[in-house]
């Protein structure tokens, strides 16, 4: 039995050695240097998705029927939201079954909601570009590496931001503008204007696990900027891939399938 | 030694455009493969070896009006609501009699709601042959029951008896393969191909990874897309659609056998050959194919948001206001 427990610790300890001996034993980030691309950029290619209850709620919160409980994911749980606008975030709470555009008619969640919301995103990188897309709703942000945002006074706002990114060190830093004020970051009724600027940087701790770190800023909404973070886990199952959930064909096909109306006529 | 490469690039030209004159030839009863004639190109290479296509495109034919008009089998006359349309009327700007179109045709890409790409550089010959390419006589090898359904559905399509005969890009769905000109950007991740539209915001990756398809039981507007290189070839294998997908106005939908063979040929820096077979068993008694022409976009071009159920209200005009309790 001794001999057993022994054997198998001294296997453990032997992979663990092993393990670690593969892969940088470099501070930041572990592992990583497993996985760069040719140009030496860490490769983030792949399936991720975040595992925790943000989509419901950002901030900490007990269960409710179909709602599961989670610890929040704003750094120190406050929101720094102006007075008028934690009013309008308590009225978005009540109103919340139709007055989240998502939730009730699959409109774009913004960002970084689309992120956390419970459906893999996946992340194509080459040297020459990179791009997000995402199962729900197949949502797409392409993060152009050059260029600046447009203008807003001369460019219509968008669901998802324009969105420019660099690399600062290892963290691939995206920075997005450019909204409407259309999005909720959660289920929750916690909202924003549109001058939103969002600041995402993904970070990966190693092959498997991104850092997620984001800084909120609305001087519209907020009396300062704020900050979220969370890991996003890779599907590691094997050939994972981005399927389809078509949110509006799905709401379209129950609303309208006693069409045409003639009662409404 | 120059004299003698020059030479041989007179000689790729000469096999080129003789290549491209065979392709003006109509009804010439074989399917021009546009990739032999550029065998000798080298281009440039991703760190994993695939010739690298990365960049901005639109692409010509397949989707809009080249194949909708030499797509002949449909009902045409009063009895048809889609002689209404504007592509069929006779006497409508842009009105060709059927079937007499030549079988290549304009390599201007359409884009999509006049969204133009700005193009990097000319197209590899002055026409090239895009929509059917097979059968020649462009005559669809439709089931005869399948034919009368479809074109029994398409009596029914204007105005829509329901949300089934609804086209689907009126209902921000997904488009399948097939409809739609671009904007498009490739990216080439390893092992990857992965096709990004502006049009409905949806990317596509093709999986060079040595993978099986999905199991039956999951259908997708895209499809599943696994595929590999052969030469300058990106040669993709497309299974798992459900029954939705539609190709043009007048075949509003093809079966969830739909099963397809494309096949993207690099002919130089700013195009791509592109040719899709069609096998659909359900509905037709053998396959057929179309082709197009991807042509490269300045670079700096970006990609923009699409959003499309966002703003539409297309369903709530044609049907009225759904009942508040129907969610």
């Amino acid at each position: 039995m001794k001999i057993v427990e022994f054997a198998a610790v001294a296997v453990i300890l032997s992979w663990l050695q092993a393990s670690a001996l593969a892969q940088a034993p470099t501070a930041t980030p572990t592992g990583a240097a497993a996985h760069r691309l040719a140009d030496g950029k860490p490769d983030l290619n792949g399936v991720w998705e975040a595992l925790n209850t943000a989509s419901w709620d950002i901030q900490d919160h007990g269960g409710q029927l179909g709602i599961p409980p989670g610890v929040g994911v704003v750094e120190g749980n406050e929101i720094p939201y102006q007075a008028w606008a934690l009013t309008k975030k308590k009225e978005n709470f009540a109103n919340r079954m139709t007055a989240d555009q998502t939730e009730a008619n699959c409109y774009l969640p913004g960002v970084p909601r689309i992120t956390y919301m419970p459906y893999p995103f996946q992340i194509s990188e080459s040297s020459k570009a990179i791009a997000f897309s995402y199962e729900f709703a197949h949502a797409l942000r392409v993060i152009h590496m050059e260029g600046q945002h447009p203008d807003p006074n001369g460019f219509l706002d968008t669901w998802m931001g324009d969105s420019r990114g660099h690399w600062e060190g290892d963290s691939l830093v995206v920075d997005s503008r450019n909204f409407n004020d259309q999005t909720w970051f959660d289920k929750a009724g916690n909202f924003h204007s549109e001058a939103l600027h969002v600041v995402e940087r993904y970070s990966l701790l190693d092959a498997d696990h991104l850092n997620y770190e984001v800084t909120v800023d609305d001087p519209k909404v907020f009396t300062r900027a704020w900050k979220m973070s969370m890991p996003l886990y890779r599907r590691i199952e094997k050939n994972a891939k981005l399927l389809e959930y078509e949110c509006v064909f799905y709401l379209q096909e129950e609303r309208y399938k006693n069409a045409p109306f003639t009662s409404s006529h | 030694m120059s004299e003698k490469h020059s030479s041989t690039i007179r000689m790729v030209w000469v096999v080129l455009i003789a290549a491209c004159l065979c392709l003006l030839i109509p009804a010439s009863g074989q399917t021009p493969v546009a990739g032999k004639a550029n065998s000798s190109w080298t281009p440039p290479r991703t760190p994993d070896g695939q010739p690298d296509i990365q960049g901005i495109y639109a692409r010509a034919g397949i989707w809009g009006l080249a194949v909708q008009q030499l797509e002949s089998n449909g009902p045409h006359g009063a009895g048809n609501p889609l002689d209404d349309t504007g592509y069929n009327r006779p006497g409508a700007p842009g009105h060709q009699k059927l079937p007499n179109r030549p079988s290549t045709d304009d390599v201007k890409p359409q884009g999509e709601n006049g969204r133009m790409v700005p193009l990097a550089g000319p197209p590899p010959a002055p026409t090239w042959r895009v929509g059917l390419v097979d059968p020649p006589n462009k005559a669809l090898p439709w089931k005869p029951e399948e034919d009368k359904k479809r074109r029994e559905f398409l009596l029914h399509t204007n105005p829509a008896a329901s949300l089934r005969y609804i086209e689907y890009d009126a209902r921000c769905a997904l488009p399948g393969l097939f409809l739609n000109g671009g904007p498009f950007q490739f990216i080439q991740p390893e092992k990857e191909v992965v096709i990004l539209s502006e049009y409905q915001h949806y990317t596509r990756t093709i999986h060079l990874d040595g993978r099986s398809h999905l199991g039956g039981g999951i259908r997708l507007f895209m499809g599943d897309s696994i595929g590999h290189w052969e030469g300058n070839t990106l040669i993709v294998d497309t299974t798992n659609f459900n029954e939705f997908t539609g190709f043009t106005r007048e075949i509003p939908y093809l079966s969830d056998a739909l099963h397809t063979i494309e096949r993207f040929t690099v002919i130089d820096d700013n195009n791509i050959d592109y040719e899709v077979t069609i096998d659909d068993p359900k509905l037709f008694t053998g396959t057929w194919k179309t082709a197009g022409l991807y042509r490269k976009g300045k670079e700096g071009f970006e990609i923009v948001e699409y959003a499309c159920a966002e703003g539409t209200r297309t369903l709530e005009n044609i049907f009225g206001q759904p009942p508040v309790s129907s969610k």
